[in-house]
Formats: C-alpha cells, sequence, structure tokens
C-alpha cells in the first residue's frame, strides 16, 4: 500500500464507529493471547479473524504505524513459521539481509517483522540499508566483485538474470512453497517470474505493472463531445481504448480549454526526458500493445540469438506516435520525465491521460498536490486495432478485437535466499524461514493496506470486502484495485526479460530516445536503429551466448 | 664553510658497523621477498596455475605493510641519524605511493580492460579498443564539446564575480549584510540548487521565474526546451552557485590593495575607469589567475546539476563529461570504458591546465 493512498484514508475515513470497531477488534484479539486465532471458531474462520484484526493494526484513522505495529503484525503472523521451526531452533545462526531503506519502509518494516521471528527461532539478523540509487551499482559490484556478504536479499525480478543466472541464489525448497501459498499469487507472478531453469528462488513481496490513467471530466465534457462528433471523428467521445484512439485525442484536444483549471487542455502525456532507465518503461507501455504478439512471448528481442527488435515495426510505430504528437504536448516537455508526468504534471491539473504505476490512482485523492482527485478512472493500458506478428513479418488484426498487452514494468520486489547459505542448513533453513516469514499470505495482506512501500499482488488481496471491513472506501478501493488486477491477470501481458544487465539496455536506449526527441535523427527508424545498435553492443559485451541462454530461460522457452 | 659543517645539527655521530648494516640490508630484502612471494602465490593461485593461495589479496597488503615498516627501519639501521631524518618524510611517500600510485596503476589496467560488471565473463584486457570506441563516440566528444562551452562561461561569471566585489569593497550600506548575502549561495549544495531552482523555480507552470516570464509577456516559457536555453539555464545556476566563491577571493584581493597605489593615481588625476584598468586590474591579475584557474577546475567537474536537472539533455545538449561518465559507469555498469573515459578526461585536463599557466604565466612575465 502506497503512504499516500493509506493517508488519505486515514484523514477521510476516519470515524468514531470505525475507531471503536478497531479498538474492540484489538481488545479481542488481546483477550486472545495475542494471536486472534478465534478461540471459538473453526479453522476457515480463525483465519479470517486473523487477517480481519491484522487489518486492525494501527487501525485505519490511528495513525501511520510504528515499529512496535511492525513486531506485532511480524508476532501475529508467526503461525507457519512456528509449524515448521522449533523454538530455539536457529540459535547461533546469524543472517544478513540486503534491502532498501527507501521512504522509511521496506527493510524498516522488516526488521520489525522479523523481530518476534528472531526471539522464536533464536537467529539474529544483521541489516544492510541501502537507497534506492546505490541498489544496482551495489548489486553489480557485489557480484562483479564476487563479495556477496549477505544472505537474504530484496531485489526486483529483473535482477533475477544477474543473481539467479548466475547460480548466486538458493533454490526454494519445497516447504517454503507451502508457506507462503504460492498459488495465491496473481497469474503475472507464478513463473516463470521467480524461477530460472525451472528452479523456483523468489518470495514475492509486491507486484508491479503499468496503468492507465484518465481524466473522467474530460471524457464526460460535453462541449468536447459536441466538437468530437461535429469534426467528424469516429465513435463516440470517450476514454480511448487503443493507441490510435489515444493519438487521435491527444491531437484533438490541442486548442482547447481544461474542464478543471481553463488552462489549455492536453491529451496523452509521454515522458521526454530519461530517468535512469525507468524511463523506458514508458516507451514500452506504448509499444506492447503493438509489439507484444498472443502468440509470441517474446517482444523485446528475438529468443534465438538476442537480436533487438526495439527497430521493428511496432517500436517504431510507438516511437513515430510520440513524435506525433510531441507538438500538442504541455511546454517544456522534452524536459520532463516520468515524475513529471504523473506528479507536476497529471496531478496538478496537466494533461488528461498518463501511464504509471499504480502510485497515480493512489496519489489523486491523496497528495496535497493533488487537483484531479474527483475526476480520475483507471483501467489497464489502451490496445492496438493491429498488432505486428514479428515472426510473419507483417500487421495482423486479430479476431478477438484490438490486441492488449499490458506492461508489467517492474514485476515487483522479492525476497531472495543466496546460495552461500546452501552448505550449511542450519543457515539455510534459517534463511528461507525468515524469507517465507516476510512472504507470508497474511502478513502480505497487511503489507498492502498499510504503507510499506508494496502494492497488492495476490489474488487474495483482491477481496475488496476485507478492505472494506477495514474502514476503507469501497467505490475507491474498487477501482484501483481492479484496474491492477486486469492488469496481472491479463493473458498477453508483457513480462519485461530478466536478463543480466537489462538496466543497461535501458539507459542507453534513454539516451538515444532524447536525441531522436530532440530532432537528432532524420527519422524514427533511424534512431531506433541506433538503439538497437547500442544494444548489440552490449549483447556483445555481455555475451551474445549466455544472454541468448538467460533471456530463452527467462521466457521458459 | 666547508663541506664538514653539519647544517642539520647532528648531535651524535654514528658508528655503524658492517653486521648492522648486514642486518639493515637483510631486513629489506627478506619483507622484499616476502612481499613478493606473497604476490606471486596469490597471481598465480588467481590465475589457476597453483592449488592453493589466499582467500583474497588481503595477505599481500599485510605484505606490503610489514615491508615498508622493514623499510623505514632499515634506514635507522643501516644510516643511523640520516636516517632518522628520511624518515620524517619516508612514511608519507609510502603512503602516498600506497593511495595514488597503486591506485593509478590498477585504474590503468581497468581502462584497458573489457570490464562490464553484468558480465558473467569478468574483467578481460582489450587493448586499445576502449580507445577506439571512445574516438567513435559521439556522446563523449559532444560532452567535451559542452564543456568548452562551459568553461568558456567562466569568463562572464569573472566579470560578474570582480563588478560584485567592487561593489562591496566600496562604501556600501549594510556592506557586511550584502557580503554573507552574497556568500549563501555558494553554501548551498549543488543538488540542493538543482531542486529548488531547477526544479522548482523554474517549473514551466507553477514555478515563480516561469509565472513572472508570462506576467511580463512569454506566453509560454520553457527554461530547458532548446539545447541552447537549456545549455544557458545550466550555465546560469553553477554560475549563481560558484560567483561567489570567485567574488569572496577578488574582494580578498582588492583588499590587499595598498591605499596609497589608488591614491596616488587619483593625484595623477586618473579617471575612476583610468585607475581600474592601468591600476586596479593590473595589481589583480595574480589573484584573478587564480580564482579563474580553481573555478575552471570545479567547472570541469560539473555534473551534479545536470544530472538532477536535464539528465544530460535535450539530446545531449547539457551534458558533461562527468555526467556522461556517470551514466556509463553508474547506469551501465561498464567500468572498463567509464574508467578510461576518466583517465582522458584526467589527461585532457592536466594539459589543457599546464598550457593555460604556461599563457599565462609568458603573459604576465614577459621575457624580452
Amino acid at each position: 500500500m502506497k503512504v499516500e493512498l493509506y493517508n488519505r484514508m486515514r484523514r477521510g475515513q476516519m470515524s468514531r464507529r470505525g475507531m471503536l470497531k478497531g479498538a474492540a477488534s484489538i481488545g479481542a484479539v488481546a483477550a486472545a493471547g495475542g494471536l486472534g486465532l478465534g478461540l471459538n471458531t473453526g479453522p476457515a474462520n480463525a483465519a479470517t479473524d486473523l487477517r480481519a484484526a491484522l487489518l486492525k493494526i494501527p487501525g485505519v484513522g490511528t495513525g501511520s504505524p510504528s515499529d512496535a505495529d511492525y513486531q506485532k503484525v511480524g508476532e501475529m503472523t508467526l503461525g507457519p513459521t512456528k509449524a515448521v521451526v522449533e523454538e530455539g531452533e536457529f540459535e547461533g545462526v546469524e543472517l544478513t539481509f540486503l534491502g532498501l531503506n527507501n521512504q522509511n519502509q521496506h527493510n524498516f518494516l522488516f526488521r520489525g517483522f522479523l523481530k518476534p521471528w528472531e526471539k522464536y527461532t533464536g537467529a539474529k539478523i544483521k541489516w544492510i540499508d541501502l537507497a534506492q540509487a546505490d541498489y544496482n551499482a551495489r548489486l553489480q559490484q557485489s557480484i562483479a566483485t564476487q563479495t556477496v556478504d549477505f544472505d537474504i536479499i530484496e531485489m526486483g525480478a529483473p535482477f533475477e538474470g544477474d543473481v539467479t543466472g548466475r547460480g548466486l541464489a538458493s533454490e526454494m525448497p519445497e516447504w517454503v512453497k507451502d508457506v507462503i501459498d504460492m498459488d495465491d499469487y496473481v497469474d503475472y507472478l507464478k513463473a516463470p517470474v521467480g524461477t530460472w531453469n525451472g528452479k523456483t528462488y523468489r518470495v514475492s513481496i509486491d507486484g508491479d505493472c503499468h496503468n492507465f490513467n484518465y481524466r473522467t471530466d474530460y471524457f464526460e465534457n460535453e462541449d468536447f463531445a459536441a466538437a468530437w462528433a461535429a469534426e467528424g471523428h469516429d465513435g463516440p467521445w470517450e476514454v480511448p481504448a487503443t493507441w490510435q484512439k489515444v493519438q487521435e485525442v491527444t491531437k484533438f484536444l490541442t486548442g482547447k480549454k481544461d474542464p478543471l483549471s481553463g488552462l489549455d487542455a492536453h491529451g496523452y502525456l509521454d515522458p521526454l526526458k530519461g530517468w535512469g532507465g525507468f524511463g523506458f518503461y514508458f516507451l514500452a507501455s506504448r509499444a506492447t500493445a503493438y509489439a507484444k504478439h498472443p502468440d509470441d512471448p517474446a517482444w523485446l528481442f528475438d529468443p534465438e540469438d538476442m537480436k533487438p527488435r526495439v527497430n521493428n515495426e511496432a517500436w517504431v510505430r510507438a516511437i513515430q506516435d510520440v513524435l506525433d504528437v510531441m507538438a500538442d504536448q504541455p511546454t517544456d516537455q522534452i524536459n520532463a520525465d516520468p515524475g513529471t508526468t504523473a506528479f507536476q504534471q497529471f496531478l496538478a491539473g496537466t494533461g488528461s491521460m498518463v501511464s504509471w504505476w499504480g502510485d497515480v490512482g493512489a496519489g489523486a485523492k491523496t497528495s496535497d498536490s493533488s487537483v484531479v482527485g474527483e475526476v480520475t478512472g483507471f483501467s489497464i493500458l489502451p490496445g492496438s486495432d493491429d498488432v505486428w506478428n514479428h515472426k510473419e513479418g507483417k500487421w495482423e488484426t486479430l479476431d478477438s478485437g484490438p490486441n492488449h498487452a499490458p506492461n508489467m514494468a517492474y514485476i515487483g520486489w522479492g525476497v531472495y535466499v543466496m546460495a552461500r547459505v546452501d552448505a550449511d542448513p542450519k543457515r539455510h533453513k534459517a534463511a528461507w524461514s525468515a524469507a517465507a516469514h516476510l512472504g507470508g499470505k497474511d502478513l502480505s495482506l497487511w503489507a498492502s493496506a498499510y504503507p510499506s512501500g508494496f502494492q497488492p499482488y495476490r489474488k487474495s488481496h483482491f477481496n475488496v470486502s476485507e478492505w472494506t471491513e477495514a474502514g476503507y472506501d469501497e467505490a475507491f478501493i474498487d477501482d484501483y484495485l481492479s484496474s491492477e488486477a486486469d492488469s496481472y491477470n491479463h493473458p498477453n501481458a508483457a513480462i519485461e526479460p530478466r536478463i543480466p544487465g537489462i538496466f543497461q539496455y535501458y539507459s542507453v536506449a534513454e539516451d538515444e530516445l532524447a536525441k531522436i526527441y530532440a530532432g537528432q535523427y532524420a527519422s524514427a527508424q533511424e534512431g531506433a536503429d541506433a538503439i538497437a545498435a547500442a544494444w548489440e553492443k552490449i549483447t556483445d559485451q555481455i555475451g551474445r551466448e549466455s544472454q541468448t541462454a538467460l533471456y530463452r530461460a527467462s521466457l521458459n522457452l | 664553510m666547508t663541506a664538514q659543517v653539519d647544517l642539520l645539527h647532528v648531535v651524535t655521530t654514528d658508528n655503524i658497523t658492517p653486521r648492522r648494516i648486514a642486518l639493515g640490508r637483510t631486513l629489506v630484502w627478506g619483507s622484499a621477498g616476502i612481499l613478493f612471494l606473497l604476490i606471486a602465490i596469490q597471481a598465480l593461485f588467481e590465475y589457476g596455475y597453483l592449488s592453493f593461495g589466499f582467500e583474497n589479496w588481503r595477505p599481500v597488503l599485510y605484505g606490503y605493510a610489514f615491508w615498508a615498516f622493514c623499510f623505514c627501519a632499515s634506514q635507522v639501521i643501516i644510516r643511523g641519524e640520516q636516517g632518522k631524518r628520511a624518515l620524517f618524510v619516508l612514511p608519507a611517500v609510502l603512503f602516498v605511493a600506497s593511495m595514488v600510485i597503486f591506485p593509478l596503476l590498477f585504474g590503468l589496467s581497468i581502462a584497458f580492460s573489457d570490464w562490464n560488471l553484468a558480465s558473467p565473463d569478468g574483467r578481460s584486457f582489450n587493448g586499445l579498443d576502449n580507445v577506439r570506441q571512445m574516438w567513435a563516440d559521439p556522446y563523449y566528444w559532444n560532452a567535451l564539446k559542452n564543456m568548452v562551452y562551459y568553461t568558456m562561461a567562466i569568463l562572464v561569471e569573472y566579470a560578474i564575480a570582480f563588478g560584485l566585489a567592487l561593489l562591496l569593497n566600496s562604501q556600501i550600506r549594510a556592506q557586511k549584510f550584502f557580503r554573507v548575502a552574497f556568500l549563501m549561495p555558494l553554501m548551498l549544495s549543488p543538488v540542493a540548487v538543482s531542486w529548488m531552482v531547477g526544479k522548482s523555480m523554474l517549473e514551466v507552470r507553477f514555478g515563480p521565474i516561469a509565472r513572472l516570464a508570462r506576467w511580463i509577456g512569454w506566453d509560454s516559457p520553457s527554461f530547458f526546451g532548446t539545447p541552447e536555453m537549456a545549455r544557458t539555464m545550466v550555465m546560469v545556476m553553477d554560475a549563481w552557485t560558484f560567483i561567489p566563491f570567485m567574488m569572496i577571493m577578488i574582494l580578498a584581493g582588492l583588499q590587499a590593495i595598498p591605499k596609497e597605489v589608488q591614491e596616488a593615481a587619483k593625484v595623477d588625476g586618473a579617471s575612476a575607469i583610468q585607475a581600474f584598468w592601468q591600476v586596479v586590474f593590473p595589481l589583480m591579475l595574480p589573484i584573478s589567475i587564480t580564482a579563474v584557474l580553481i573555478r575552471i577546475i570545479f567547472k570541469l567537474k560539473l555534473a551534479d546539476i545536470i544530472i538532477t536537472v536535464t539528465s544530460g539533455g535535450p539530446g545531449g545538449a547539457t551534458d558533461s563529461v562527468t555526467s556522461f561518465i556517470f551514466r556509463e559507469y553508474r547506469d551501465r555498469s561498464n567500468v572498463g570504458y567509464g574508467t578510461l573515459l576518466a583517465m582522458v578526461y584526467l589527461v585532457v585536463i592536466i594539459i589543457a591546465i599546464t598550457i593555460f599557466m604556461k599563457l599565462v604565466d609568458r603573459w604576465m612575465n614577459p621575457r624580452y
């Protein structure tokens, strides 16, 4: 759950009744011995009671959770650990955990969650906290200089190629799979994500994807509807469901006035400035509907030889789309990175459509600088009327209608255990037990509902009634969660390759895209060819054979 | 004065026996032998020619420290009082050698390597491939070209700094307040400047400067939209931060100029402009050169504002060499190539600064 969303709920939904309910529940939990197992109920009810009791800590409207709350959550969710680990079984074991310290979350929560686990098992955890910006460099240097000095790591799936691809991670034991209930993961987080060569390595603790955020006041505006009809556009004035329509709407809106602010109206917002590699995800969000064919798992590289597809007709069309509407974008858009498009533009009332992670939806009603809280809607990314069949080398129109391919950008955080614990069975079990505790089903519900830095990623997280019972507004949560669930569960979701150095490819592509957008190439194709050439160099430098093998493994081929 | 006179006041006459000399030499060569043995064992082990070795190179470091200690001790053992004198500088020399010379050599070996941290094959020597890549790399040359523009801007900064220093040196009201106020930008981190000025005040929709621009008739202010404008804005932000540095140096120089000289010029009937160009400016040249030189060195490291505000854009128009190396090294883990770029930049800087200083020396001390 994002901080902004939680804070908004906290501010907006607090009521005396809710608070009393929360207090009563906590009292009941305490009376039941701290675990809230529902002494007079059956096992199913006990689980439900536990989850309901968890969501009451500290309770919506009672302030941000503290370390004491994290510890309480860790204590209450120790059940699965106690089922497989004896008390004091890991006495004398010391494990090192490498994770992030973004916004005082991640490791800060893990410390609290694992404190009761340490007390029960006897193991000790040593912590390495890293800022997001230092993470990649620290990880790569540890790997390259063979100085892996941690036993457990919080890591994004895009780095799986760097770590699991080199045999640095420990394979997940079967008992962990049972403890964390992997079947409950949303489909896209299931294999091949988290696996390498058929072996499972990842305990998921987060999910990520790009949604499509739009302004409802634009698409309910009667003046726009009349002008749209008067100009002879096909179809009614509505939220565009394809990129072709997004382009048409963006051009249509130029010269009109924003219904909210009265300033210039704008359509889709493209971030034209790089963002440390992360900016490439936004071109990818435009391109997936063109480039990701339902019959082909690959969309960035050829799985046979790692030849880039970034200069095929689909990607060039996506780049050309950006170029075609550059003149319709707000002033100075060339200097707008994804942070700008989301927080300084869309949420501040500039532009009517933007692709982003869940943060925009969460911030729409919660960010202090947001003025679009009551006029924002969500959907999965737009599709395309036709899709590029890379194998056949032609555009195809699908019988099923427009091709949708939501971009599962970054795939979310997971907890991984390093192979260096494998030699010692006690350390091995201890490390996996800690990872399983952090990725537990009930603990994860709490993490998605309270500020943690993690988004919902399990099917069980999308049970709206659990959220509303905890005090959340049903309509808002339903809309927010649906847009994520529909992306996660899409059968043609575009999942990025988990190969070594993937952010090197993104970073160099950003440099070339900046030149394309600045008009330094004669055409989109020429610019895309430059990206492809740069990617070929990286592949050759890292090693084409190994990259191809790892890419195929990441696609489960 | 004779050769026998002891200028350093040696108070004892050493009686160094041949046995003592032999002991000293044994210490040096023995410890050196141990050091080389450790290096050889570890190198052979690393390259797979030996089946035994150490887990890491740390024992070699200990061997170096041991040799350094023995080397220092041997100076006293072999040379007595003279050796003690050497001890005043020898540890520092050895420390500098280990902190500068070794890393430089190590850096050079990386610069001529193909080393991408993501590569499973690790580092491999690739001769001049990185140099060739650099030669054909438009991003690097573009960044170097930008550095020329950025460095040229120092002339303008210098003129402004001189003007402000003259102002603060004259009898104005609240002189002390202005001195502190003018210095404040220098106290700010360039990253803070980037966010406060580049990302907030210059924000095109809500930023106060954009609002002001609209108010005075610029309908769609864009501060980073075109290459020229973006480059200029980076120069302005950097100048705003560092002009106070030049100003304070020049101000110190101005206050050191003897009043008599200026008064003499006045008595001779020189106008204010003549007094400045004929008296003040020439007297200020040495301090000006120093200020400009230090400013050039600061400028050549320019990166934080660019990384934070423009990421080198639009289309590389604001990229500096350091910001480009940062992307190459950090975002792309391309350690070998990134190191070579930094080494070449270092050489370019040394050559350019040397030429600059020679020219200045010629100009200030003409040899007729």
